[in-house]
C-alpha cells in the first residue's frame, strides 16, 4: 500500500502530463485524477487504495488551493523518498535488459552488427544485458571484438588472442621457475623440490606446445644473469618461434598489441610503453574505427585525452630499469598478494554461474596446481577453481602490464568477469579491455585516482554548492571518502548483479566513445545523456548527493562521511543511481 | 538534527591505526575487537575503513576510533594521509609468514615519519593459533620490540586470543600518557579531547608488554 503511494507520487511529479494528485487528509488518501492516460502509474495503483479512495465532488476554489498544497506534500514525499531502498522510480525508468532475441537480430548475414552497434549500445546503456548472453556480449562491450567485425574476423581474433594469452601464461611459469630455482640455490636445496616438480607438472598439463619445453630448459641455463633474464627470454623466443610469440614479456607489450600488423618498434624503448600498454599506436587513428577492426583494444586510446596522456608521461619518468624491477616485484610482491586475494575472493558469484559452481574437486585442484596455488585447504572446490583462475589471469596481466602489475582491488574487478566468461583467454582480454581505463586507479603515482577524486569533487561543487561548502568546512572536499568506490568501481557497495548492470552501462558509454558513435550528432539527439568516459564518477557523486541532507545536517567530520560511504553496501538502487548519474551528465557535462 | 547520540558520550577520543602487510589479519583484529566478529575470507581492504569502540579507563570512557588501512604498499601514499592525528598504532605481522615480519621495520619507519613522536606503538604478532606453522619466534619479536621501544603482544583474531588485551593495552597507555600530560600542562591541546582533565597516572605494567613505550622517551 505504502509502496504504491510512493509510486504514484513519484509519477505525478516526474511525468509531464500529470495524471494524479494525492492529498493526505487525516491519514486518508484522496486521489484526484484527470481521467486520461494510464501507464505504469495507474497500473501500479490499480488496487485497493485506488478503489477505496474518495474524490470529493463539488468542491470549488478551496479544493484548488488544497490541491496545490497537496502537490507540495506529494512533492515533499517524493523528494524525501529519493534514494530510499527499492525506489519504484527506477522501475519506471529502467528499460529492459538486452534480450537474446534482440541481440541475435542485430546481426546481419555475415555476423556483423548491422548498424555498427548503435542500437546495441543504446540498448545496453539504458538497461544492461540479460545474464544469459553476457558471455557473448561483453567481448564487444570491452573492445575485444570490434563492433564492426564479422563473425569470421572474430574467429581469427579469438584464435590469435588465445595464443597470446597462452604465451603470457607460459612467461608466468618461466618466471616462477626462475624464481624457485633462485630460491633453491639460496635456501633449502631440497625442500622446494616438490614445488618445483609441481611447476613442471603444470607444463605437462597446460596446453603449451611441447616444443616450448626445450626453450624453457635452455632459458634456465641462462638465468644466472638476473638483470637480463627477460631480455634473454625475449630473444630466444623470438628467434625460435617468431611467428606466434607476439607477446614478449614484461614491458614490451606494445609489440603484442601491434603484433601482426605494422611497426616492430625497437623493443628496448620502454619509455613510451610505460604510459600505457595499449597506447603505442594511438596516434595512428582518431575517429574511425574501421582501421582498428583487427585490434580493437588499441582504439581505446583515443578516448584518453591528450593532456591526460602528457600529464602521465611527465610523472612517469622514474624507474630506471623497469624490466628487472617488474620481475623482481612479480616475485617478491605480486605473486604472493595475488594468491592471498584469490583465496579470499568471496563466493557471491556462485548462484550466477552454476556450471563453475559445480566444478569437480579434481578439476579444481588440477587447475590450482597448474598455477601454483597451494594455500586453499579451507575452500570448497568451486572457490578453489575460482581462485586458481584468478591467479592465472592476474599473473598474466601483471606480465602484460608490468607498470601496474598487481594491485589489490584488481581481483575485485576480475572476479565477476571470470564468473561470467568461462574461457580464460577471453576473460583475460575482456579484463584487459576493462583495465584500459581502470588501470589508472592502480598506478603507483596515484595520478589517476587523484584526477578522479577531484572530478567527483567538481561534480558535487557544480551541482550542490551548499553541500560542497559543508565538505570544505570539514576539510573533506578532496572526496577521499569515495576512494574505495573509485578504485573498485562500486564493487564493494553493490551486489554482484547490480555491479554487473552498472559496469555494462558504463562499458557501453565507453564503447560508444571508443567507436566514435558518441561524436555523431546522432548521439546528442537520441541518447538522453551523452556518453561519457566518466559515468562512474557521476554515479559516485550521485550516491553522495543522495545523502546530502544527512551529510549537511548530521555530519561534522570527514570520518562520519567516510563511514556513511563505506556502509552504503546493500543500500543502493543501481538504476536510481544511474538515473541520477545521467541527470548529472546532462546538466554538467559541458561544464566539466 | 544533530541529535545527541549515546555513542558520542565519551571523555576521550583516540585515533588508532592498524598497519602491516596484506593478509596479516588487520581487518579481522578490528572486527574482533569492535564487533567480536571474524571472517575467514574478508576481502582486501581498499583504501581505509574504520570502526569504533569505547572502553573504560579508570572512571573515564575512552572511545577508540580504529583505522584499518590497506596493506599493499601501492596504496600508501594516499592512506598516509590517514595517519594524521593518530595517537596509537598496532603494527601487525603474521607469525607464520616471515616476510611480514621483515617488513615491520618499513612500516615502523612510515609510522614514525607520519605521526607524532608520542604515538604509542604495539607490535602485534597475529595468527598465533597456527602453532605448527610458526615462522617467527616470540623471543625474536620481543627482542625487536625492545630494541624499537614498542609494546609487543601475540594475538589470534580467530581464537579471540589477546585481541582485547592488545587494544586495551594501547588505549590505556595512550590514556596514561595523555592524562599525565594533562596533569603537567594543566590543559592539553595535542589530542582530540573534549575535556582536558587531570587524571591519576595509574601504574600497572602488567600483561605481556615488554617495555615502556616509545611515547615517553623517543
Amino acid at each position: 500500500m505504502f509502496g504504491r503511494l510512493r509510486l504514484t507520487t513519484t509519477m505525478a511529479i516526474r511525468s509531464v502530463s500529470v495524471v494524479f494528485f494525492l492529498l493526505i487528509i487525516g491519514g486518508r488518501w484522496i486521489v484526484f485524477a484527470d481521467g486520461s492516460s494510464g501507464g505504469a502509474g495507474r497500473n501500479g495503483y490499480s488496487g485497493g487504495a485506488w478503489s477505496s479512495a474518495v474524490a470529493p465532488s463539488n468542491v470549488g476554489l478551496a479544493v484548488a488551493v488544497t490541491v496545490m498544497a497537496g502537490l507540495a506534500v506529494a512533492f515533499t514525499v517524493a523528494y524525501s523518498r529519493r534514494g530510499s531502498i527499492g525506489s519504484p522510480w527506477s522501475l519506471r525508468r529502467r528499460k529492459h535488459a538486452l534480450q537474446p532475441s534482440q541481440w541475435n537480430a542485430f546481426f546481419n548475414d555475415q555476423g556483423r552488427l548491422s548498424d555498427g552497434g548503435v542500437k546495441f549500445l543504446k540498448k545496453v546503456r539504458s538497461g544492461g544485458v540479460d545474464p544469459s548472453i553476457r558471455p557473448e556480449v561483453w567481448p564487444f562491450l570491452l573492445g575485444v571484438y570490434d563492433l564492426n567485425s564479422t563473425e569470421e574476423e572474430r574467429d581469427s581474433i579469438r584464435q590469435q588472442k588465445q595464443k597470446e594469452y597462452e604465451n603470457l601464461r607460459r612467461q608466468c611459469r618461466e618466471i616462477h621457475k626462475r624464481n624457485e630455482n633462485g630460491c633453491d640455490s639460496k635456501q633449502t636445496a631440497q625442500s622446494s623440490n616438490t614445488e618445483d616438480s609441481q611447476v613442471l607438472d603444470s607444463h605437462d598439463i597446460a596446453e603449451v606446445n611441447s616444443s616450448k619445453r626445450s626453450i624453457q630448459v635452455e632459458e634456465e641455463s641462462e638465468k644466472l644473469n638476473s638483470k637480463s633474464i627477460l631480455q634473454d627470454g625475449d630473444c630466444e623466443e623470438n628467434s625460435t618461434n617468431s611467428e606466434e610469440t607476439e607477446t614478449s614479456p614484461l614491458l614490451e607489450k606494445e609489440e603484442e598489441a601491434e603484433s601482426h600488423d605494422t611497426v616492430s618498434s625497437d623493443s628496448t624503448n620502454s619509455e613510451e610503453t610505460e604510459t600505457s600498454p595499449l597506447q603505442a599506436k594511438d596516434e595512428a587513428e582518431c575517429v574511425n574505427s574501421e582501421e582498428t577492426e583487427t585490434l580493437p583494444l588499441v582504439a581505446k586510446e583515443e578516448a584518453e585525452s591528450q593532456d591526460k596522456v602528457n600529464q602521465e608521461k611527465d610523472t612517469l619518468t622514474p624507474s630506471p630499469n623497469p624490466k628487472s624491477q617488474a620481475e623482481e616485484e612479480f616475485n617478491t610482491t605480486w605473486q604472493r598478494i595475488i594468491r592471498l586475494d584469490a583465496v579470499r575472493a568471496n563466493d557471491e558469484w556462485v548462484p550466477y554461474s552454476p556450471s563453475q559452481a559445480a566444478v569437480s574437486d579434481k578439476k579444481a585442484r588440477g587447475i590450482a596446481t597448474e598455477v601454483g596455488l597451494n594455500d586453499y585447504e579451507h575452500l570448497e572446490p568451486c572457490r578453489i577453481f575460482h581462485a586458481a583462475r584468478l591467479v592465472g589471469i592476474l599473473e598474466a596481466y601483471a606480465v602484460y602490464d608490468p607498470e601496474i602489475g598487481y594491485c589489490q582491488g584488481m581481483s575485485d574487478l576480475l572476479s565477476p568477469l571470470i564468473a561470467v566468461i568461462e574461457d580464460d583467454a577471453l576473460a583475460f582480454w575482456c579484463f584487459v579491455g576493462f583495465m584500459s581505463k581502470a588501470r589508472h586507479n592502480f598506478r603507483l603515482d596515484e595520478v589517476g585516482i587523484r584526477r578522479q577524486l577531484s572530478m567527483v569533487s567538481k561534480i558535487i561543487k557544480y551541482k550542490d554548492i551548499r553541500l560542497y561548502r559543508h565538505l570544505e568546512n570539514l576539510e573533506a572536499e578532496d572526496c577521499f571518502f569515495v576512494y574505495r568506490m573509485v578504485v573498485v568501481l562500486f564493487r564493494r557497495e553493490l551486489t554482484f548483479e547490480q555491479t554487473l548492470c552498472l559496469w555494462e552501462v558504463m562499458w557501453a558509454d565507453q564503447a560508444a566513445i571508443r567507436t566514435g558513435i558518441a561524436k555523431a550528432t546522432w548521439g546528442r539527439i537520441r541518447l538522453r545523456a551523452p556518453p561519457t568516459e566518466d559515468l562512474l564518477l557521476y554515479a559516485i557523486a550521485a550516491s553522495v548527493l543522495q545523502r546530502r541532507k544527512t551529510i549537511i545536517e548530521e555530519y561534522s567530520g570527514m570520518d562520519e562521511i567516510m563511514k556513511e560511504c563505506n556502509s552504503m553496501a546493500g543500500r543502493l538502487d543501481v538504476w536510481k543511481l544511474l538515473d541520477d548519474a545521467h541527470d548529472l551528465v546532462v546538466n554538467l557535462h559541458d561544464k566539466i | 538534527m544533530g541529535a545527541y547520540r549515546a555513542e558520542d558520550d565519551y571523555d576521550y577520543l583516540f585515533k588508532v591505526v592498524l598497519t602491516g602487510d596484506s593478509g596479516v589479519g588487520k581487518s579481522n583484529l578490528l572486527s574482533r575487537f569492535t564487533r567480536n566478529d571474524f571472517s575467514n575470507d574478508s576481502r582486501a581492504t581498499i583504501g581505509v575503513e574504520f570502526a569504533t569502540r569505547s572502553i573504560q579507563c579508570d572512571d573515564k570512557i575512552v572511545k577508540a576510533q580504529i583505522w584499518d588501512t590497506a596493506g599493499q604498499e601501492r596504496y600508501r601514499a594516499i592512506t598516509s594521509a590517514y595517519y594524521r592525528g593518530a595517537v596509537g598504532a598496532l603494527l601487525v605481522y603474521d607469525v607464520t609468514r616471515h616476510v611480514t615480519f621483515e617488513n615491520v621495520e618499513r612500516w615502523l619507519k612510515e609510522l614514525r615519519d607520519h605521526t607524532d613522536a608520542n604515538i604509542v606503538i604495539m607490535l602485534v604478532g597475529n595468527k598465533a593459533d597456527l602453532r605448527h606453522l610458526r615462522a617467527i619466534s616470540t623471543e625474536d619479536a620481543k627482542g625487536f620490540a625492545e630494541r624499537e621501544n614498542t609494546f609487543f603482544m601475540e594475538t589470534s583474531a580467530l581464537e579471540a586470543l589477546n585481541v582485547e588485551n592488545a587494544f586495551t593495552e594501547v588505549l590505556t597507555e595512550i590514556y596514561r600518557v595523555v592524562s599525565k600530560k594533562a596533569l603537567e600542562a594543566g590543559d592539553d591541546p595535542t589530542t582530540a579531547l573534549p575535556k582536558g582533565q587531570t587524571i591519576n597516572v595509574g601504574g600497572r605494567d602488567d600483561i605481556s608488554a615488554v617495555k615502556k613505550p616509545g611515547c615517553c622517551s623517543a
